[in-house]
Formats: structure tokens, sequence, C-alpha cells
């Protein structure tokens, strides 16, 4: 099936009546994915917006109940579930892979995450495959395909001819039937792109494996600021805290982003932290990305989209890092482990 | 610009081989045709890979911090590091015996996609090194500039106007805190933000939370503030940080005679000091 260019306001104003749609877009300095109104002009070429989509799921902080007295003086807490039927339009394959990594997380494992899965339920995901790549995109190192967001529920694909359209589970399927009336017969030729960043993988895990004692993490964490920048605008990154908010008779628990930089992430009572420099921190964010989450459910949790690699202040760049691994002598971590165990 | 480049490895290398210094701070080559990161170098034979060119966009000084106790460092210093170190000495942070300063007269930097000059370079009055030990390079001549330009129109605003501006930008803030990281005088202990049990600061991110922290935080650093820029460079949704330092800036010079931090290792505390005379309007 195929979406005329210009049948595409139509189409995104037909999808905002029933649904809240976002789609990237530039809103003044910011590109992001912006909640849609008829007029918003969506930009499906700028290439990865600054901020992910995951605050769509996973809000930068998100109300899990409320609790207090009530005019009886009756104690009572209530969970918090919103969710609205949402829209993702035109995000591209790193993005579509990073909701795959987070529905391991909080759908998977025997743990069913009860503030994610209502939102996640009531998402659609409609995938634009690129078109472009930027400088730092990198995905089709990390095992994606720019031409391909298969964990979509409906997948775009642009050329001259319009939006050829796939839809690729059942959700997608009941969507495509609601958007009939804007499609055509039709496919769109476009050619294939590949990501001018390479990094190569092979190995790396087995390596790191062996590596969590290594002088390299010395080396690189030095100029890191341990600031929470790659963690907030990765797209995959998905750690929190929980904290409460308290006004009179009344209080609110809610979970907020939380960053494996910070200091006080792993502090714990007594001050004791586990995690105090920067050395252990910065290690903890790239064994998790390129190790831990491999262990736990099978995928790297990096996309390659590149958005850490673009606003990390001091040029903390993972890409390089993978060469790094890539040259580094494991055997060199056997040093450091004598080392120590001479006290040194 | 080569020069200096050629003159800062060869004097890197003396330097660590004299064992005057166990590290050079200053920069490196990134992944990036024209970007540059920084660099630690602790061997001679390493100083090769020192670079110097118009892509330096990273400030030095709050790196010096790091090494304290490992014995003497060198540090690459234009003026906005310069004056960084300054207030780090003042602020009983560093000692000025603990850091070698490289000086290097700065020609303004550039962002390396765009090709122009760093707006805090093109709003810096004081690119040469204002304290060092040693000079690579010529003395530059410092630009003539009203760096208040954008805080005048910012006080031109009616109060309605300033705060859907202050709104505006806070919107914007996803606390990620590179501001204060990255800045040379946010060297608390433990930072206001971080003192969960005294709940300080919230950790939902609104516009009400994220203005109090960023406001809080330009109070705290407003006398201190060496106008190195280097938080509004970092910020990775880009803030006009320097405009809310700058009119801090100007209201504690207009109150308090302040002057501009970090010219000389003495410095002053208008905010942390209390004199009789002081002006009281905002009681
Ligand atoms: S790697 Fe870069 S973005 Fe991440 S915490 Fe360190 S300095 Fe900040
Ligand atoms: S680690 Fe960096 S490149 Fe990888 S998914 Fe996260 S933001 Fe993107
Ligand atoms: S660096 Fe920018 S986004 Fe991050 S906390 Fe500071 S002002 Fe907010
Ligand atoms: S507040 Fe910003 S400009 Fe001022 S010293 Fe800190 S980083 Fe530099």
């Amino acid at each position: 099936m195929l979406l005329a260019k210009d049948r595409l306001p139509q189409l995104l104003d037909h999808l905002a009546a029933q649904a809240r749609v976002y789609v990237p877009a530039r809103v003044g300095e910011d590109t992001r994915f912006a909640l849609y109104s008829s007029g918003l002009e969506p930009d499906f070429e700028m290439v990865n917006t600054s901020l992910p989509p995951k605050d769509l799921l996973f809000p930068q902080a998100q109300s899990m109940y409320r609790y207090g007295f009530d005019d009886n003086g009756t104690p009572f807490i209530d969970p918090v579930h919103d969710s609205d039927n949402t829209v993702l339009f035109g995000v591209r394959p790193c993005d579509v892979q990073s909701i795959a990594c987070m529905d391991d997380v909080f759908l998977t494992m025997g743990y069913e995450d009860e503030f994610y899965a209502p939102k996640r339920e009531k998402l659609l995901i409609v995938a634009l495959v690129c078109n472009n790549v930027a400088e730092s995109c990198f995905c089709d190192s990390m095992g994606l395909d720019p031409n391909s967001a298969p964990y979509a529920d409906i997948q775009l694909r642009q050329g001259s001819e319009g939006f050829e359209i796939v839809a690729q589970t059942e959700k997608g399927q009941a969507a495509l039937s609601d958007w009939k009336s804007f499609l055509s017969d039709g496919t769109a030729t476009r050619d294939n792109v590949s990501c001018t960043l390479k990094v190569d993988m092979t190995g790396i895990k087995d390596k790191l494996d062996e590596m969590y004692e290594h002088p390299i993490w010395d080396r690189i964490s030095k100029k890191c600021l341990t600031c929470g920048t790659c963690t907030y605008v990765c797209p995959t990154c998905h750690c929190f805290d929980i904290s409460q908010e308290n006004r009179m008779k009344l209080g609110e628990r809610f979970r907020s982003w939380d960053s494996c930089m910070f200091s006080n992430y792993t502090e714990m009572a007594g001050h004791h932290n586990p995690r105090a420099g920067k050395q252990p921190r910065v290690r903890q964010r790239f064994l998790h990305k390129l190790c831990f989450f491999e262990d736990r459910y099978g995928k790297t949790l990096c996309v390659g989209c590149g958005r850490c690699v673009e606003k990390c202040p001091v040029a903390l760049d993972i890409t390089v890092l993978i060469d790094q691994i890539g040259a580094a002598d494991v055997a060199e971590g056997a040093e450091v482990l004598e080392g120590a165990a001479h006290g040194n | 610009m080569s020069d200096i480049q050629t003159t800062l490895r060869t004097r890197a290398a003396e330097l660590l081989s004299s064992g005057e210094v166990v590290e050079v701070i200053g920069w490196t080559a990134g992944r990036f045709d024209n970007q540059t990161t920084p660099a630690f170098i602790t061997k001679a034979e390493d100083a090769e890979s020192l670079v110097f060119n118009e892509y330096c966009v990273n400030t030095t000084s709050k790196f010096s911090l790091m090494e304290r106790g490992l014995g003497k460092v060198a540090v690459c210093v234009r003026g906005c590091d310069s004056r960084g170190i300054n207030r780090m000495i003042t602020d009983n942070q560093l000692k000025r015996e603990e850091v070698h300063l490289i000086g290097i007269p700065c020609t303004g930097m550039k962002d390396r996609k765009t090709g122009e000059e760093l707006l805090k370079c093109r709003e810096c009055s004081y690119r040469n090194p204002v304290v060092y030990d040693e000079l690579i390079g010529e003395s530059v001549t410092e630009p003539e500039l009203n760096r208040f330009d954008a805080v005048e129109k910012l006080e031109a605003m009616d109060q309605a106007e300033r705060a859907a501006f202050f709104d505006s930008v806070y919107e914007r803030c996803i606390r990620c805190y590179a501001c204060r990281e990255v800045c040379p005088v946010c060297t608390c202990k433990s930072c206001f933000v971080d003192q969960l049990a005294a709940g300080w600061q919230g950790k939902r991110s609104n516009v009400a939370e994220n203005k109090f922290y960023g406001l809080t935080r330009v109070f705290h650093v407003g006398d201190r503030c060496v106008e190195c820029g280097e938080c509004q460079r970092a910020c990775p949704m880009d803030l006009p940080l320097m405009l809310l330092n700058r009119k801090m800036i100007k209201d504690l010079d207009l109150l308090f005679e302040a002057g501009e931090a970090g010219l000389d290792a003495e410095g002053t505390n208008p905010l942390g000091t209390y004199d009789v005379n002081d002006v009281e309007e905002f009681m």
C-alpha cells in the first residue's frame, strides 16, 4: 500500500482525532518527538531527534500512586495508571529497537511493570526507515539495519512516489484497515542506505567479559564529567529512582529518570557508595550497554543511534571505546588484579 | 596555531621527562574531523598526541582538580581556563603550586559542525591567560565588546514577559547537570541538588523544579563565575545559561562592586561576605 505524500497531513489529522500522535519535528531550538496537531510539520529528514522517544513510555517523572487522608480522615492509596492511545509516527529503526530493549526490561523475565505496560499496550509504532544517516549513526554495526525496522507495528519506506506501508504486527494490521481511505496501491522505490561510522563488534562482548578489572577504565573515564547527558539522551537507558512529594494530607510517589553516572545513584544508607568515583561508573555504563544486557536479554543495549556521541560534552565516544576494547590486551587486566592482591 | 601545537608537544615532553609534572592536561584529536577531546598525558612519548587548534572547545580548568595529591600537573590554559584556575585557588580547591600553567593566547574556538566561532568565545574579553608559568605563542589583542547586550534585552522585558521567558528556557532543561559538572566553580563537596534527605531539590523534572535548580545554581556561582561559558557549551539542550550568569554578574557588580571573577587568585566573595554598608534593597 502507498500513502501519497500530500495525503500525509490528512492521515495525521485523522490519527490525531483518536490518539496522541508524536512525530519528529523541530520545536523552537529543539528536535524531538512532538505532539502532532494540525499544521505541525513533521521533519523526516533530520536524523535523530536530540531527545529520544522513550519519554512516551517511560516519562522523566511518572506518578505511581497518590496517598493521604480523605475528608473523613480515612487513609487511601490510589495507584495512577495513566495511558492514552498513542501513535509514534516516523520513528527510525534504532529508536524502534530501543523500544524492544525497554520492553524486555519492563515486560519480561517474570516481571510486568504496571506503569509501563498500559502505555505500551496503547502505543502504535509506525517506523520510517532511513533515507539518510548522520555522521554519528552506527546502527548497522550494532546488528541493526537502517533500511528496516522489524519490531515496528507498521513500517514506512519513503520514495518519490510516497510512503510504502506494510503492517508487521496484528496491531499494525488493525490500524491499516482504519487508514485505508488514505492509501492507494503501489510501492515506493528507494535506495538502501548504510552508516558511514562503523565499529567492529566482533568479540567485543567476550573481551569485555574478561575486562571488569582493566586499566582501560581508568584511561577512558578520566575525561568523563559524570553528568547525566549520555544516559538521558539515550533511548535505551532506563534506570529510575523513586521519590515522593508530600503536601498537607496528600502525597504522591513517583519515579523519575536516574543515571548510573550520578554519584548518588548507588549511594546507600550510611553514605556507603560502591561506585563513588567516575571509573566504576563509566565502566558500569559501558558494561551494561555491551555486556550485562546481552547476558540477560540476548541483545546489546546500544542501538547505535549516536545521540551520546553527539551530545557528550567531552566527546567520550562509545564508538571510540569499542575500538579501544577491540585493540585492548585483555591480559593487562590480570596485572591490575595482581597489583590489587599485593596491595598496590 | 600549528606552531603553538609543536611547542606544546615539546614542552609537555620536557616537563614529563624531567619529572617536573606527572601529567599534562590538554587536548587530543577526536574521532571526527575538527573534533578534539580532553587529553591527560602521563608519558613523554605520548606528548605527540597533544593537539592545539581552533576546535579545542573544552575548558581544562576543572580537570586540574582530579589529580590532586598525585603530584604537580601541567594544565594548558587560555584566558577562560586560567580564570577558572585562579578562582579555584581563591575557593581553596587548588593550590597554585599544584599546577604548572602552560599559557596559550587564544584566538577563539569554533563549532566543528558550523565552523562558526563559539558563543562563549565571541563573548570573551580575556583571550590571553591571566596567569601562567610559561607562555606559548604571541599575546593577542583583547576584543572590545559589551558582554551585557543580551542581559539588557532581558532587563527590558516586563515581568510577565520575563516569567514566560524563564519558563520557556527551563521547560527544556533535562537536569543532566552537565552545567554543574563542567563548571570550575561548582566545587561543593555535596551539591544542594544531591542532598536528598534535606530535600532542597525535588527529583521531578518540570519547569518549577528545573527553574529552582538553574536559578539556585546561578546564585551559588554568581560572584565566582569566571564567565568561561563552559556550562552553556556543555548543555545538551543549549540553554542560554550565560545570560542568567551575566545578569547576576552585572547586578553583583552594581550592588557590591564585585568586578570580574578569576582575574587574580585573591578574589572577592561578595555573596559570602557581610558588610554593614551593604545595600539591602532586596531584603
Ligand atoms: S560520558 Fe560524557 S555525557 Fe556521559 S557522563 Fe561522561 S561526560 Fe557526561
Ligand atoms: S549508548 Fe549512545 S549510541 Fe547507544 S543507544 Fe544509547 S545514546 Fe544511542
Ligand atoms: S546542562 Fe542544560 S539540560 Fe543539563 S541540567 Fe544544565 S541547564 Fe539543564
Ligand atoms: S557558571 Fe558557567 S561560565 Fe560561570 S564559571 Fe561555571 S561553567 Fe564557567
